[in-house]
């Protein structure tokens, strides 16, 4: 039988996300490793890119995966979400400059949004009956207001320091995020063992029962 | 080429039209009729039947006179619709081969896909759904599917247990973070609710195989459902599947839709279920006759992902013609075709000499690929008709 196959995101939940899996007590190779394939005991480990990862672990290319809850609001998608792994954890808010929060203070002022996130936008602003027009990034979301291209952002804050080097401030907290453990439904099913044997690892670990 | 939407060459069409081709014929074998409904159907048809579920997932189109119609994004709702307001009988066993569509892009996923299904409508007992179950496996081991399994839930049991856990306003999100199978959002909803209904609810991904009927009776929860599903396991005892099928309480269907045993269908190779259904009781209701039913959509594309059958394209004989020939040749092609054959012909110029059978001034050539010809005798072109090489 082929071993379970993992995909874990690049970027700033791999190192955490590696930690984690050697605290459940897997053992793959250690230094900066630039691969994208290791093998870890047991496990096949992948390293994708955060936006890809549910790709992979719906289609089965993975049998799970480690995605921030942020990617999981913003995609739709057909994996379980079985273990909230604790870490990565940051908000997704709303932020406009300094000089211009007032703008939130009138719901039915129509607002332009810069973001990375826009379904997420979408259905924050609907389900509040707030007219907004959504200006979609890939990237660099805090410049959009400094060059007029937008009123504000919707964004992921960890510290807050990217908001206050950019003379933003936060207006209103839209979701919690925290990486999360996701699996698909046929590997589920058809490779259940392996699956439980992995989620009750993990989950030892972020409940920090020895 | 729009995003999502996508040619099929010949050589993919015939290996399409041969899993079709499989399932087709089961559910001829099974005495189901095919049935087909337009591509486009009122929006209201589809809000009517689909619920608050699809709204976005929808491609809406306007007509000439303002009218909001949709592309179908599946086939069971026009086939409810037809079968309450065109069927006669109270009974139909209905079977449908289509392509859906949907007006969102998922992540690399199709905006049109072929579907094939059944539906069995006017019998609510558990031999209909035992049926239709044992349909879906016959059905996938005919498009030579290996390793198929299907697993059987209940839409009920479910319900039973969101019902147990005391939740209240938070009931309704409850169902949404379950239908969504987001178990970290459902875990932090069922705080306060029973321990053993919390521990099955977060349990449901596992709660399948033997015995995940005696430890689901064990909660007390649901009584009516598991006697369903019970019910259903026995009549499938009839057929020579039950070795495909299993119990597995974790399948989460569309609430709004299902109201019985649902069901799923799995194989080695693909990272999606090939088909998926269910016992659907209201769903005509809405159109005016209240009949209970159950079926199954079939996702093509995965069977044939899956499948081991291959389709391949049918050899077609290359005929070449002289002008001179023309007469004899378009003669023997008539005939040729009569007898069965597949055969394109094609003038050419003189003393051209292509693969195939050549008619020519100077008499009937065979030439092979490499280009060597040898002629052919009257009673060659007779083999020739009957299938064999000269």
């Amino acid at each position: 039988m082929r071993s379970l196959t993992v995909a874990l995101p690049s970027g700033r939940l791999l190192e955490d996300a590696v930690r984690l899996l050697r605290a459940a007590g897997y053992r793959g190779p250690d230094g900066r490793d630039r691969s994208l394939v290791w093998q870890w005991g047991e496990l096949t480990v992948i390293v994708a890119k955060p936006v890809d990862l549910l790709t992979y672990v719906e289609r089965g290319a993975a049998d799970c995966g480690v995605v921030g809850k942020d990617v999981l609001l913003e995609q739709a998608h057909e994996v379980y979400e079985l273990v909230d792994l604790g870490f990565g954890r940051c908000r997704g808010v709303v932020a406009l400059p300094a000089e211009r929060r007032h703008l939130w203070e009138d719901p039915r002022r129509h607002l332009r949004v810069a973001t990375k996130y826009p379904r997420v936008a979408e259905r924050f602003f609907w389900e509040r009956g707030r007219p907004v027009e959504i200006v979609e990034l890939y990237g660099s979301v805090e410049l959009a207001p400094r060059v007029g291209l937008s009123d504000g952002i919707l964004d992921l804050v960890m510290t807050g320091a990217t908001l206050r080097a950019n003379g933003l401030v936060e207006v209103a907290e839209v979701f919690q995020s925290t990486a999360r453990l996701v699996v698909n439904p046929v590997s589920l099913r058809a490779r259940g063992e392996a699956v439980r044997e992995l989620v009750s690892r993990l989950t030892r670990v972020v409940e920090g029962v020895p | 080429m729009p995003a999502g939407l996508r040619d099929w060459t010949p050589e993919e069409l015939a290996a399409l039209r041969a899993v079709e081709g499989c399932l087709r014929r089961t559910f001829e074998a099974w005495g189901y009729r095919e049935v087909a409904t337009p591509a486009l159907e009122y929006l209201e048809t589809w809000t009517r039947g689909m619920g608050s579920r699809p709204a976005a997932a929808l491609f809406v189109v306007v007509d000439r006179t303002g009218e909001l119609l949709a592309l179908r994004p599946e086939m069971t709702v026009p086939v409810a619709r037809f079968v309450a307001t065109r069927w006669p009988d109270t009974v139909a066993r209905l079977y449908y081969v289509g392509s859906v569509f949907r007006g969102e892009l998922g992540r690399g996923n199709s905006r049109e896909f072929p579907q094939a299904g059944v539906e069995r409508v006017g019998d609510g007992g558990a031999d209909a759904d035992a049926e239709v179950v044992a349909l879906a496996v016959d059905a996938l081991r005919q498009a030579a599917v290996p390793g198929v399994r299907v697993g059987l839930g209940h839409a009920g049991f479910l319900r039973a247990l969101l019902d147990a856990s005391g939740l209240e306003e938070d009931r309704q999100v409850a169902q949404e973070a379950l239908y969504r199978r987001d178990f970290v959002t459902l875990s932090s909803l069922l705080d306060g609710a029973p321990a053993p209904v919390r521990g099955a609810l977060l349990d449901l991904p596992s709660l399948r195989g033997p015995g995940a009927l005696q430890r689901a009776r064990g909660l007390g929860v649901g009584k009516e459902a598991l006697d369903e599903l019970e019910a259903v396991l026995e009549a499938v005892q009839g057929y020579a599947v039950a070795d495909a099928v299993e119990v597995d309480l974790g399948i989460i269907r569309d609430f709004d839709y299902y109201t019985g045993m649902v069901l799923e269908a799995y194989a080695p190779g693909s990272g999606a279920p090939l088909l998926g259904g269910g016992r659907y009781d209201q769903l005509l209701e809405r159109f005016g006759a209240r009949r209970p039913a159950v079926g199954f959509a079939v996702h093509l594309e995965r069977v044939l992902a899956t499948s081991q059958r291959g389709g391949v394209l049918a050899p077609v004989l290359e005929v070449g013609y002289e002008r001179p020939a023309r007469a004899q040749a378009l003669a023997w092609v008539l005939r040729a075709r009569a007898a069965g054959l597949r055969v394109a012909a094609t003038p050419a110029e003189e003393g051209y000499l292509q693969p195939g059978l050549s008619f020519r001034a100077d008499g009937v050539w065979w030439v092979e690929r490499d280009g060597s010809r040898r002629p052919l005798a009257p009673q060659d072109l007779d083999a020739l008709l009957e299938g064999r090489t000269p």
